[in-house]
């Protein structure tokens, strides 16, 4: 058996009031480089339209940035697979005296109390973490660029959760 | 040879591939340099202390920036997929990169279409796109931290962002439970180091083993310090070591390490990886009869 080539394969899927925009935006995010597939939605996610778009669900974040650059309207981006959780919004926190270490998901954040600076990032599994990483740590919570405008993935975006719970704690725990 | 496969967060790197050293703090492949700081360079690192120390032959890097668009992550499946049987490394690991899980398929079926097949490791993205794509059985070592093997439990989940919340709830005293469900359901390697207070090494849905000592909580906070477990069990398993004997190793390196830095959840990785040298000379003997020097 040679080396066939796989036919894509996403977990995440877009949904479209229209058909001329599900089409508009397959073209625009293939453009950007990322893999996508036109579909017919399953019945239980079908909106009165008859296409939608297969993508990685991981590129979520970066695709939705795209659309929304580009005016393109949606209406919705779930996993495709019936029964999948919602996207796990639990935070939880560890008190280590000086530092705070805050983690959402597979996403954790650590800052100083006192001057409120990150002294880590860890966690994640995807390329934009390390990048993320060499960009937030010694920076001021209130001044390290936010994971979710950084990012382009579900990795960035769990980490936005755990970077705004932690500028929450550092302003006395109040929004 | 020792492969060593993964995204470098920065952009302007081509993909390299090539021997791998450490010059001046950083380090170095084909002539380009890259940090050993989160991610796969933590890895490399830690790998290139436990080959330096054990006197193996250097390993290789394939190295790409990609600081999340996924289109160095593109281009190292891809290399991968046309070259792996050329390259047939004895021990391939695939660490930071963007889940796709068409390209993962793609590579395990080049790996499986080799004349041998290597001895597989598996983290971060890649560990979540053979998941996804429920290959994970194909690799031999995965290496996740509490959060990934709740994610690993979950069959639903195709990334640590989507498991159900029952299952992130869970305190550590349920992490066997998960390695159990992992392994039930088909998404484990078929041995798991599930990094965390307790490091477990399990096979076959059973555990082999722990280690909980010393214990230096502080550990979790310092990002890269899964990734160097991911290295030094990579390592080690390239000296020859069985993968569960590698895996007790590589987490009792880590902890002394980590307790000989005097880590705070401040410290950076390097400073735990600049340890290992010192943990090797001091234990590896006691701890293994790989430990020649």
């Amino acid at each position: 058996m040679g080396k066939g080539k796989v036919a894509f394969k996403g977990d995440g899927i877009i949904i479209f009031q229209e058909v001329s925009h599900a089409i508009q935006a397959e073209k625009l995010i293939r453009k950007h480089g990322y893999e996508v597939k036109l579909i017919s939605p399953p019945p239980e996610l079908r909106m009165g339209c008859d296409l939608a778009l297969e993508i990685n669900l991981v590129e979520s974040h970066g695709i939705e940035r795209i659309l929304k650059e580009d005016n393109t309207a949606f209406v919705s981006l779930n996993p495709l697979m019936k029964g999948t959780a919602d996207l796990c919004e639990i935070v939880k926190t560890t008190d280590y005296g000086q530092w705070v270490m805050v983690k959402a998901g597979n996403m954790k954040i650590t800052f100083d109390k006192n001057s409120g600076l990150v002294v880590n990032v860890s966690g994640g599994g995807c390329p934009d973490i390390p990048y993320l990483h060499a960009e937030m740590v010694d920076k001021r919570l209130d001044e390290a660029p936010k994971p979710k405008e950084l990012g382009y993935t579900l990795c960035a975006v769990m980490l936005d959760l755990a970077f705004q719970e932690s500028l929450r704690l550092w302003n006395g725990g109040n929004n | 040879m020792l492969l060593l496969a993964g995204t470098i967060p920065d952009k302007n790197m081509p993909l390299t591939f090539g021997e791998v050293s450490l010059q001046n703090g950083s380090l170095v492949a084909d002539g380009q340099q890259f940090n050993r700081f989160q991610g796969t360079g933590a890895m490399i690192s830690a790998a290139l202390a436990t080959i330096k120390y054990l006197q193996l032959e250097p390993a290789k890097v394939l190295v790409v920036g990609d600081i999340g668009d996924g289109q160095g992550s593109r281009e190292l499946y891809r290399y991968l997929i046309d070259n792996i049987a050329e390259l047939s490394p004895e021990v391939f690991v695939m660490h930071y990169c963007l889940p796709i899980m068409t390209l993962m398929r793609q590579l395990c079926q080049a790996v499986r279409e080799s004349d041998k097949k290597p001895i597989m490791v598996a983290d971060a993205g890649a560990m979540y796109a053979a998941k996804g794509a429920n290959l994970s059985s194909e690799f031999d070592i995965m290496t996740p931290d509490p959060s990934e093997i709740a994610f690993l439990a979950d069959p639903k989940a195709t990334h640590p962002a989507y498991i159900a919340e029952h299952l992130f709830e869970c305190d550590a005293s349920k992490i066997p439970e998960q390695i159990d469900a992992a392994f039930r359901n088909g998404s484990a390697a078929k041995l798991l180091l599930v990094k965390g207070k307790t490091d477990y090494i399990a096979s076959g849905g059973n555990i082999l083993a722990t280690v909980n000592e010393p214990d230096v909580p502080m550990i979790e906070a310092i990002g890269g310090t899964g990734d160097t477990i991911t290295g030094l069990v990579s390592g080690l398993v390239y000296s020859g070591m069985e993968p569960k004997e590698a895996a007790v190793v590589a987490a009792k390196t880590n902890r002394v390490a980590g307790e000989l830095a005097k880590v705070t959840p401040a410290t950076k990785v390097a400073e735990l990886v600049d340890k290992f040298q010192s943990v090797f000379e001091k234990h590896l003997c006691q701890w293994s009869e790989v430990c020649c020097r």
